[in-house]
């Protein structure tokens, strides 16, 4: 008769061919493309019904892959700067915006998307609408307006759109150098009124008192330069043209006293007649 | 009645689904190494895998023990030895629904607190300075209501289980309507919208109406968004969802018991 204890030879077997193929199967994976490790991802309209009440959850699974994906990239050779190749934006961007539209709240997905849509993909704009989506409902994060507002002056060169973002960004936080920012891009954007409303507003407000005299002293530049504009607007109204420059308005004694940059700048007029000023609105540095 | 739902407590207990489903509550060891992978929202993670989890656990004890309880009872001739007593079906069923709706609220004061000392030990690892402190209340409302949303399926599956002679159609039935129901508030607005006048039949656009209106809907009572972003809910919003979870499950048992009473048990 046969005997019917169970073997533990199969299970060994099977354990060493386990250990043979996972070594190939392994370096299969990690040589897969790129599209295929970041996956297809289904329509959203099919994604949002099968999450059921998993949405944020999902979300944050799809900006983790993208996370774990990109992280993927660096190389692990410390000496090494070059990413071994070159991420796939396209679907990165597609994943962060899919998460976004799950879960509208998730912070990580604008933050690491406006990272690498800016630096990475050179595309400002969709990086702008993005976290423009994620203001609407973030509405207490002064990240968004920071980020948008930096991608508006340092990328599109949009200083009435940084100034707007910055100012937000501000009120947000509370923190003096967003006032700042968007009070100076007010002004570079043309809008000195507005600036010079904005910054008294927050100079009253400010309990500092050497951030109160840091606001003051940006106010008594912006008073200068509105003095300079109502002066070269009066040129204009009666010459019908530009002024050639500040020290031309004095001259004409449209201008007096003659403006004093309190940065220890020289004010001038850009070929558009805008007023600029040498200090661009900042105290010197001394280089050691 | 009070015997049955003491019966369905212990008989539960003693279950295996229960138990191996309960197993998947040590997911939570895992949720603040997984949380401290995010970039800038650490705490925020941790609540959501935390609700997360609790809200899977919660699916599958209701969708299981929901529609295989009177399923089981009837198919081990439990029914008719408790029938002989001078118990109604009506009662038996109710009693039934009670002790399993009980018992998710244990479930779900168990995990609750599971999950709340794991949030708090993942929000002390990163705190992002644009991000909104927890608000501990709104988390206590989403286990709440998600728990509510489960007792909800549960009657579902009551009402499958009162009609069925096997187990299949209460299981995947009530998986089913679980489904729907999650995205029958989004269909309805997208019918409603403008987009939707020439790419939605008026038939189509009738008949979407008639099954919001029919199907339970489960989107009000997820109030994940709300614990895990700090985002104040509307207390009567949350009042009229729960009178709707009162009047709706109070449907679905009469249905269940209206059926039940009228079911013929060979």
């Amino acid at each position: 008769m046969m005997s019917t204890k169970p073997s533990i030879a199969p299970i060994l077997v099977g354990v060493i061919c386990y250990a043979l193929i996972l070594g190939p199967f392994v370096s299969y994976m990690s040589k897969k493309p790129i599209e295929e490790k970041l996956g297809y991802v289904p329509s959203l309209k099919v994604i949002r019904a099968m999450s059921a009440d998993q949405k944020e959850l999902t979300a944050a699974s799809l900006v983790m892959k993208v996370l774990m994906y990109f992280g993927g990239l660096v190389p692990k050779e410390p000496r090494t700067t070059m990413k071994t190749e070159s991420p796939d934006l396209l679907g990165m961007s597609r994943l962060l915006h899919g998460a976004v539209q799950l879960d509208p709240y998730n912070v990580d997905a604008y933050y690491f998307a406006q990272s690498f849509l800016t630096w990475d993909a050179k595309q400002f704009k969709i990086a702008n609408e993005l976290l423009d989506y994620g203001m609407k409902y973030r509405t207490w994060d002064w990240y968004l307006p920071f980020f948008a507002g930096f991608n508006s002056a340092y990328f599109l060169k949009d200083y009435p759109k940084a100034a707007t973002y910055y100012k937000r960004a501000g009120e947000l936080s509370g923190q003096d150098l967003h006032k700042s920012l968007a009070s100076r891009y007010m002004q570079e954007s043309g809008r000195t009124d507005l600036a010079i409303a904005y910054l008294t507003v927050i100079e009253k407000g400010e309990r500092n008192q050497s951030i109160k005299k840091d606001y003051q002293i940006r106010l008594a530049a912006f008073y200068e330069v509105k003095r300079i504009e109502i002066a070269r607007d009066r040129f204009m109204a009666e010459h019908g043209g530009l002024p050639i420059s500040v020290e031309q308005l004095v001259q004409l004694g449209l201008l007096a006293p003659a403006p004093a940059d309190p940065y220890g700048g020289r004010f001038y007029l850009e070929p558009s007649g805008k007023v600029a000023t040498t200090s661009k609105f900042a105290f010197a540095t001394k280089n050691k | 009645m009070f015997n049955i739902i003491q019966v369905t407590m212990k008989g539960i207990f003693r279950d295996r689904i229960f138990q191996s489903i309960m197993a998947l509550g040590g997911l939570f060891l895992f949720v603040p190494s997984v949380a401290s992978l995010s970039m800038r929202q650490v705490s925020e993670l941790s609540v959501t895998l935390c609700l997360s989890i609790i809200s899977f656990i919660l699916l599958l004890l209701s969708v299981f023990l929901g529609a295989t309880s009177l399923w089981k009872d009837i198919d081990r001739r439990y029914t008719f030895s408790v029938l002989s007593l001078p118990v109604s079906r009506s009662y038996y069923l109710l009693g039934r629904f009670l002790g399993l709706s009980l018992f998710l609220i244990f479930t779900s004061i168990l995990l609750g607190g599971m999950a709340c000392v794991v949030i708090k030990i993942s929000s002390t690892l990163y705190q992002s300075p644009a991000g909104q402190p927890l608000v501990w209340w709104y988390i206590v409302a989403a286990i709440i209501f998600s728990t509510l949303q489960y007792i909800l399926i549960i009657a579902v599956a009551f009402l499958f289980s009162s009609v069925s002679t096997s187990f299949f159609l209460p299981v995947f039935g009530t998986i089913c309507v679980y489904f729907a129901s999650s995205v029958t508030q989004q269909v309805y607005e997208f019918v409603k919208s403008p987009a939707a006048v020439k790419m939605v039949a008026p038939v189509a656009k009738f008949g979407a109406i008639v099954v919001y209106y029919i199907m339970p809907n489960l989107s009000g009572f997820d109030l994940k968004v709300n614990a895990i972003y700090s985002v104040s809910p509307d207390i009567k919003g949350l009042l009229i969802t729960l009178l709707y979870f009162f009047v709706y499950t109070s449907i679905l048992l009469g249905g269940a018991a209206f059926l039940f009473g009228r079911r013929e048990m060979k």
